[in-house]
């Protein structure tokens, strides 16, 4: 341990390796459920797919799939500039602009799927 | 000592090459930025879906022939590799298939096996 420095919470990180992690799961399944759904049974038509974003679960689903998505990408691309943005000031810019932008996306994911309930 | 006599003393970029483990690794990241981008086109496909008949029959076009469709593909291949290399980096995080000749396996397999499936989706999507 030479040039020591101060390593903060020895916890830091955890949360975040536990949120890329969980996240993880919901995703891998709830995706493999899409494509084999889309594969089966091909929405042709408005009308099927317009009453398949009508139900409630359908919507809580893809709702919870949209959520662990933005998590799981806030950790992702916090690790990338952890990794590659050695300048501060720059990583801190970039952060920002990212966090604010997920929280862009998160609000036009619920406006779709709640537009949809009317 | 005779191991460390056969260390290279100079690290040519040209002579070292990313081990299969590396490539899938850096792999994972750069199709997860990609997916990131991604998630605002589906969006932005979703939204418009389900505007309308007009406007879901302007998306189905769009998406099912030509330019689109190999977008789609290529979309389908970032999605399905990153989901993959995922799953190897769980199993790894739970202490299977850490040893080098499986994780070099997994690696490969990662690779063919999304190839694979985004063919055999081409066929019925």
């Amino acid at each position: 341990m030479s040039g020591a420095r101060s390593l903060g919470s020895s916890h830091r990180g955890v949360t975040a390796f536990l949120v890329q992690r969980i996240t993880s799961l919901y995703l891998a399944l709830f995706t493999v459920y899409v494509v084999f759904w889309l594969a089966s049974k091909p929405a042709s038509d408005f009308a099927g797919w317009s009453a398949y974003f009508e139900s409630g679960l359908v919507r809580m689903a893809w709702g919870l799939f949209f959520a662990s998505l933005l998590a799981h990408a806030w950790v992702g691309l916090r690790s990338i500039y952890m990794d590659y943005l050695k300048a501060m000031w720059l990583r801190f810019t970039i952060s920002t602009l990212t966090a604010f932008g997920l929280m862009a996306v998160a609000l036009w994911c619920a406006q779709i799927l709640i537009r949809g309930a009317a | 000592m005779q191991q460390r006599t056969k260390r290279p003393v100079y690290l040519n970029l040209f002579l070292i090459r990313l081990p299969i483990g590396g490539v899938v690794s850096i792999l994972h990241r750069i199709t997860g930025a990609l997916l990131v981008v991604l998630t605002v086109f589906f969006l932005w496909a979703l939204q418009a879906s389900l505007a309308s008949p007009a406007r879901f029959g302007e998306i189905q076009s769009l998406l099912s022939a030509g330019l689109g469709r190999m977008v789609v593909l290529l979309a389908l291949w970032i999605l399905i590799q990153h989901l993959y290399s995922g799953v190897r980096h769980l199993l790894i995080d739970v202490d299977i298939g850490v040893e080098r000749t499986s994780a070099r396996r997994s690696a490969g397999l990662t690779l063919v096996a999304s190839v694979a499936t985004v063919l055999l989706l081409s066929t019925v999507v």
